[in-house]
């Protein structure tokens, strides 16, 4: 897709438009939000509007649209029909009255019941819950579906939407205290009503000759995805993107039923061919943690088109975060804060990559904490950022504080369920910690730091094989994550499991070649300096070679440590490379141990030379004098020795 | 907006200076007034007479960057050339992110406990370390915990609070307006944003939207505000002065929650501005809250102020009932003090208002008088309150003179009370000062008195309450009018405006005395108009001190009899004694009544039908050392002797008391002893054999020493603006000349006699004009 003429992006702006209008009338906040952004970051026209007077003729009328959307009559006429009914039920939605917007125009239908004697399979969700059995009173199925008929396609819409928030804030408030014993329990018990109706509507549309819009399938498989009938969801996002391409929610519902990037590929070829699933194409692979060149390119053209896009840009800045490039996702984020100081959308990810990138960042850290309280102190974005900067003030209490506010202001805000969850391993309080994590995956399954977090926690309670499991989950979301790989060879390696563990472990020096800069992790690994490109992780190799060392297979083990010791000096030297890149990993302590045992194996081995070159380095470095120092009087012993031998033996 | 608990700007400047005296050390010459000024910021403030040089900047509730200024500027710093001002000036500005904020606090955390510290090779610093039971570190300890209580956006408050709190000082030091440590926040300096820039906006909208009042001083601060204007208003008996009126105020309006004692001020504040109604919902309120606070304990308390409260404004039944209450509730709390406190106050009320007390039913709960002050005195040595013991000596004093009990017994307590002010320090000066005045001027020494009410005023107006300074400035005046310096009396009253003007029963006070000096001056010059405009005016009411009302009733009864209404008079003088005689009152008052009935008698020409008045009343006032009185009684006796024909008897005791009464500075009774003086000698010139040289002699020099001492009455009637008995001495004269033979003598004394009548009327008419005019 080039870049588009004048009469198309006319025609998007009338579409985005128009999307913003009927996302309000539906009660789509969010979504008609997005697309307003989307609608005001255009290129700038090339007329400009500040040099005419307002009073003067020339000036502009307000852009209306050249290429307005067609309206559907039989939906219009209905909407005519019953507009102040419209208002009333708005009226109510916006004063979140949900259950009296709903009774406005379901009056008579029972909330709870399904339906008697057309139930479909679909509806037998695994949601039940506590599987009540049908309450209140139903009605003939043909009067209420008759009523349901006479109503818009908008008005049901709303009614459907409202009761299903209803639902949703019972929930949250039957859910009582967070981590509590009913937290997480607790069913939207509307759920069932709302299918039912939806589903005898669907069956009726082909005879009522009615054209949907695209709205109440979006509705049906939010429903369906509650219950987790997936597959049915995802059927219907997709009819529902076909039918009204710009309600943003619902491709967003659609990608958060994608969980890995084959799935992607294979959605693809059924989604409209437009702007917003190609929109959707750089969301998606994003939250999927996929970064390719393809998918740069695409966002790159997205913003061509939409230079001032917020969204667009912090997708950029995503991407960037999780390619690991940690300083020009900060730069992006910064430009995007300074160009619209009070959008709190993904500061959450933005406190995140300061964390990541160290203390000497607490200042902008604390900067963006000031900046969100100010902004709005109940956001759930802004307690994560206040979490995280208490976090890197090691001040843990606090920071678990502020994540439960950020939880109890959103439950499914998953990034404050994996950060509390870190918390907790730093308090050593793992009960907590895994119940936090769980929570974390529960939301969203395709989040490898929560599973990786669980790992780890494990671990840390000594159950290795069930601490693999997770991290097995982990590396299979992130097959190029180094660490990952490391913490299943570790797992294996405490197992018992030697070889697997030296594989897992192979694949982490495999894995980790592929990345140019820091490997430092949401984890709070500050340890592992930055690897220049080529140098292997030495850490990586010791292992390798201690792990060789048990099963016997010594001059694996040695050929290993000579590998960590070659890693102190790059391999080549490239005078392109900045600075500090250039001296390879240097003298740490794993390549003095490695370098110890060198020592030793050479000393066992009788060549004297090598050893004593060996322990003089120690000693020059400074590590292990003692050691070292040890070891040169045995040498020095054992070649006078040797000397005296071959002397007496002449 | 709320202010917040203890963290303010200024605090964190303090806890600056502290982290800087720690690490880097200051010079020796500067380590005594820092330290002085941080501890005198982060203490409570005591009352003491040590720091009343400091009074002022010791209560500067909201410490401005000045006053850091004025410190630091005079000290040399550790770079020489600098002063101590550029390295905390230095400092400030280097916290130049909220996230400095945090690392302060992490420092001096540090100070406090090194192992903390997480110190790499290079940066073992020297400091100092603070104990935690040492005042820095209770300050450091406190602001610590403060801070880690305070929820996000509260520090982001107080951080912008310190920024704008710094940002005069940029100005202050060349050396720092060089360098580039100057914005407000280096990231937002790196960032390259500037104040209009709308993210600057978001971050720091508390800075743009200007400073409110209840940023700049904490709940703390507040607190130790009231509870200094407590301490004032309750030992001094106050009102708020005006110029803190509209600043307290603001404070109050400013914030949502006041701290209780906030109630209390006001109630004070009501109370002594004679405003009942709000003073009971204040105190209401106080301890509403207070309850909330604490349990039950200060219910005695309450009922205490409550009974205070409505015996000022006169419900003597009201209080006497909730008294009652107090005191069973003291006792079943075991509250020893406000028990003491609650019987004294009895005591004393009933001594002072005793006609009201006695209608409103008080029975003596403790006896008679003397055993109840023998059981304070009990109590009081028992539970050591020194303040009460002495105070409990001083009544005792008081009701043994007013009983006419030995002098010497009453002195000796008044010094056992004073070694205890000496030795416990007892603030109890005021009381102590005024009792040794009325000694004094009961025992006819004027000077002593009014040399101690001066010593009061002068030397002890801060530390006494307002009462008593009102008391000393009407006792002074009254000292002034009894030597018939009326001017005088009316100007020592003049600087009492200022301060009572505010307070009803002050004003009230000052009022009576002010119109019983005009009255007096009235009777004296005959001028009866005024007599007639002032007196109604002062009606006494059973609000007014008991003191005051007598004197008033006798100002009457001595315009009756200047008036010539005699038979009134009598009637006034005889009701007047029956009521002193039903409350059990001061001798010295039952005793000038006895004088005033005497002179009655005299001046209707039967002085012998006073006579067992004047003589017993003589014989008390000797025997209780009431020269005064002891005085007119002795002169009346003379006069009696005097119409008995009894000169020589006369002479004798007029010329035994003239020099003590000389002494005691009072004209108009000297002037009367010298005209019964003159009139003795008139008698004695009568002689037996009037023929003989010798007796011819003998009655020209009888004669002549009369007329002496008529010129001397006369000019101690002048001197004392007494109109008609100066008049009467020159008619003396008239008629001395006239029997001598001497006519154009006596021509000329009587047409003295005119011209002095004649100025005195024309005096009166010339003042009434004057007034009305």
């Amino acid at each position: 897709m080039g870049s588009l003429s004048p009469a198309q992006i006319a025609q998007l702006k009338a579409q985005l438009q128009d999307a913003v209008v009927c996302c309000t009338e539906r009660g789509l906040y969010q979504a008609s939000k997005w697309a307003a952004e989307l609608l005001n970051s255009f290129p700038e026209s090339d007329h400009d509007d500040s040099l005419t007077d307002v009073d003067s003729p020339m000036s502009e009328a307000p852009p209306h649209t050249p290429n307005a959307v067609p309206k559907d009559a039989t939906e219009a006429r209905l909407e005519a029909r019953e507009t102040h009914k419209y208002l009333l039920a708005k009226t109510f939605f916006d004063c979140r009255e949900y259950d009296r917007c709903a009774a406005v125009f379901l009056p008579n239908i029972a909330p709870k019941g399904p339906l008697q004697g057309s139930s479909p399979p679909s509806a037998k969700s695994k949601g039940k819950g506590k599987g009540k059995a049908a309450e209140g009173t139903p009605l003939k199925p043909s009067a209420s579906l008759r009523a349901v008929q006479e109503l818009s396609q908008r008005s049901l819409f709303l009614a459907l939407y409202a009761k299903y928030l209803a639902g949703e804030r019972r929930v949250n408030e039957d859910s009582e205290l967070l981590l509590g014993p009913k937290d997480g329990g607790v069913v939207n018990k509307e759920l069932q009503g709302i299918s039912a109706i939806l589903e005898e509507w669907f069956s009726s549309v082909p005879e009522s000759g009615r054209q949907p819009q695209g709205w109440l399938e979006y509705l049906y498989g939010i429903v369906l995805a509650k219950g987790k009938n997936e597959k049915l969801a995802q059927d219907y996002f997709i009819r529902s993107v076909h039918l009204c391409a710009y309600n943003w929610s619902a491709w967003q519902e659609l990608g958060s039923l994608i969980g890995t990037v084959d799935e992607l590929h294979e959605i693809a070829p059924r989604l409209p061919q437009n702007l917003m699933s190609f929109i959707f194409n750089i969301n998606a692979s994003q939250e999927l943690y996929h970064v390719d060149e393809q998918v740069e390119e695409n966002l790159l053209r997205a913003l061509e088109l939409f230079p001032k896009s917020s969204f667009l840009a912090s997708q950029r800045a995503l991407l960037l975060y999780h390619a690991k490039d940690y300083d020009s996702a900060e730069k992006v984020f910064s430009d995007i804060l300074v160009a619209d100081p009070h959008r709190l959308d993904h500061l959450d990810s933005y406190s995140n990559i300061l964390y990541v990138m160290g203390v000497d960042h607490s200042p902008k850290l604390a900067f963006l904490a000031q900046l969100a309280i100010n902004t709005d102190k109940f956001r759930p974005e802004t307690c994560v950022v206040v979490g995280n900067y208490y976090s890197m003030k090691s001040e843990h209490e606090k920071a678990v504080m502020y994540f439960r506010r950020a939880l109890v202001l959103d439950r499914s805000f998953l990034s404050a369920w994996t950060l509390m969850g870190h918390e907790f391993v730093e308090m050593k309080n793992t009960n907590a910690a895994i119940e936090s994590y769980r929570r974390a995956v529960d939301v969203n399954r395709k989040d490898y730091r929560a599973w990786y977090g669980l790992g780890i926690t494990y671990e840390l309670l000594e159950m290795h094989s069930y601490a693999l499991f997770y991290h097995q989950r982990a590396t299979a979301l992130r097959p190029f994550d180094p660490k990952m790989w490391m913490a299943v060879g570790q797992c294996f390696s405490k197992v018992g499991k030697i070889t697997n563990s030296i594989r897992a472990y192979k694949r982490a020096l495999h894995a980790g070649c592929y990345y140019d800069g820091g490997t430092g992790l949401s984890f709070g690994s500050q340890d592992m300096s930055a690897l220049g490109g080529g140098v292997l992780d030495p850490e990586v190799l010791y292992q390798l070679a201690l792990l060789y060392e048990r099963l016997h297979d010594l001059h694996e083990c040695s050929h290993y440590m000579e590998l960590v010791l070659a890693q102190e000096e790059t391999p080549e030297y490239d005078e392109a490379e900045p600075e500090d890149r250039r001296g390879g990993v240097g003298v740490t302590a794993t390549t003095t141990k490695a370098r110890l045992w060198l020592a030793r194996w050479e000393f066992m081995r009788a060549r004297y030379e090598r050893a004593m070159e060996l322990a003089n380095e120690l000693c020059q470095d400074g590590q292990e004098v003692e050691d070292a120092k040890a070891l040169i009087r045995d040498i020095r012993a054992r070649t006078e020795r040797g000397k005296h031998d071959e002397m007496e033996s002449e | 907006m709320s202010p917040s608990r203890y963290l303010t700007a200024p605090k964190i400047s303090l806890l600056l200076l502290v982290k800087l005296y720690c690490t880097s050390g200051f010079p020796s010459s500067a380590v005594v007034p820092v330290l002085s000024f941080i501890l005198s910021h982060t203490f409570p403030t005591t009352p003491s007479a040590a720091r009343t040089s400091r009074v002022v900047e010791q209560h500067d509730v909201m410490l401005s960057s000045r006053a850091f200024r004025d410190l630091l500027q005079d000290q040399k710093g550790n770079i020489p050339g600098s002063t101590l001002l550029d390295d905390v000036l230095k400092h400030m500005w280097e916290m130049n992110s909220i996230d400095r904020l945090f690392g302060l606090f992490s420092d001096l955390a540090v100070l406090l406990d090194p192992s903390k510290a997480e110190q790499t090779e290079k940066e073992k610093i020297e400091y100092i370390q603070l104990s935690p039971t040492s005042p820095l570190g209770a300050f450091v300890r406190r602001a610590r915990l403060e801070f880690a209580r305070l929820p996000f956006d509260d520090i982001v408050r107080l951080w912008c609070a310190f920024v704008a709190y710094r940002a005069p000082t940029a100005l202050w030091t060349k050396r720092l307006t060089a360098s580039p440590l100057l914005h407000v926040d280096h990231v937002v300096a790196k960032m390259g944003l500037s104040p209009q820039d709308n993210l600057f906006h978001g971050a720091y909208a508390h800075l743009l939207e200007g400073e409110s009042i209840s940023d700049s001083f904490s709940v703390d601060d507040l607190e130790r505000l009231f509870e200094f204007q407590l301490d004032k208003l309750q030992r001094l008996g106050c009102r708020v002065p005006e110029e803190m009126k509209a600043p307290l105020r603001n404070i109050l309006e400013s914030c949502d929650t006041v701290p209780r004692q906030a109630h209390l001020v006001l109630f004070f504040d009501a109370w002594k501005s004679g405003d009942y109604s709000s003073a009971f919902d204040n105190l209401h309120r106080y301890f509403d809250h207070a309850m909330q606070a604490r349990e039950r304990i200060h219910y005695q308390y309450a009922l205490l102020h409550m009974a205070i409260l409505q015996a000022d404004f006169g419900c003597f039944g009201e209080a006497i009932a909730a008294i009652n209450e107090t005191v069973a509730t003291a006792r079943e709390n075991q509250d020893i003090h406000c028990l003491n406190f609650s019987l004294n106050w009895l005591n004393h009320m009933s001594k002072a208002y005793p006609k009201q007390m006695k209608r409103a039913g008080y029975i003596g709960m403790l006896g008679s008088e003397k055993e109840g002050l023998a059981f304070l005195k009990a109590k009081a040595r028992e539970t050591r309150t020194y303040n009460l013991l002495s105070a409990t000596l001083l009544n005792e004093a008081k009701l043994r003179l007013l009983s006419g009990d030995s002098v010497s017994r009453a002195l000796e307590l008044l010094y056992q009370s004073s070694h205890l002010n000496f030795h416990e320090n007892v603030g109890n000066h005021g009381s102590h000062l005024l009792f040794r005045s009325a000694l004094c001027s009961r025992l006819g020494n004027r000077n002593l008195s009014k040399m101690n009410c001066q010593l009061l005023l002068d030397c002890y107006q801060d530390a006494c309450p307002l009462d008593e300074r009102i008391r000393a400035l009407g006792r002074r005046s009254f000292l002034a009018l009894q030597k018939c310096r009326y001017d005088d009396a009316l100007r020592l009253l003049g600087p009492a405006e200022s301060f009572t003007h505010r307070s009803l029963k002050h004003h009230q006070y000052i009022y009576f005395c002010t119109g019983m000096a005009k009255s007096k001056r009235a009777i004296r010059h005959k001028d009866w108009m005024a007599c007639d405009a002032l007196l109604p005016c002062l009606q006494p009411d059973p609000s007014t001190d008991p003191e005051l009302a007598f004197l008033v009733s006798e100002l009457r009864i001595d315009s009756l009899v200047a008036r010539g209404l005699y038979l009134q008079a009598w009637e006034a003088v005889e009701k007047l004694s029956m009521e002193l005689k039903d409350e059990g009152a001061d001798i010295m008052q039952h005793i000038s009544l006895l004088i005033t009935k005497a002179d009655i008698c005299r001046r209707l020409g039967c002085p012998e039908r006073g006579f067992s008045v004047v003589l017993r009343a003589a014989s008390v006032a000797f025997k209780a050392h009431l020269n005064t009185c002891l005085y007119s009684a002795v002169g009346l006796l003379a006069n009696i002797l005097n119409s008995n024909g009894d000169f020589e008897a006369a002479m004798r005791l007029l010329s035994a008391i003239i020099p003590k009464s000389l002494e005691n500075g009072d004209v108009h009774a000297t002037g009367t002893l010298y005209s019964y003086l003159s009139d003795a000698y008139m008698g004695l010139a009568e002689v037996k054999e009037a023929q003989s040289p010798a007796s011819l002699r003998l009655r020209a020099i009888r004669v002549s020493r009369a007329e002496l001492y008529i010129d001397r009455a006369r000019e101690c009637f002048h001197k004392a603006e007494d109109v008609g008995a100066e008049c009467e001495q020159l008619m003396k004269k008239a008629i001395i000349a006239r029997l001598r033979g001497d006519e154009e003598l006596a021509e000329e004394w009587a047409h003295n006699h005119n011209r002095v009548w004649d100025m005195g009327m024309e005096r009166v008419a010339s003042s009434n004009t004057k007034g009305s005019g």
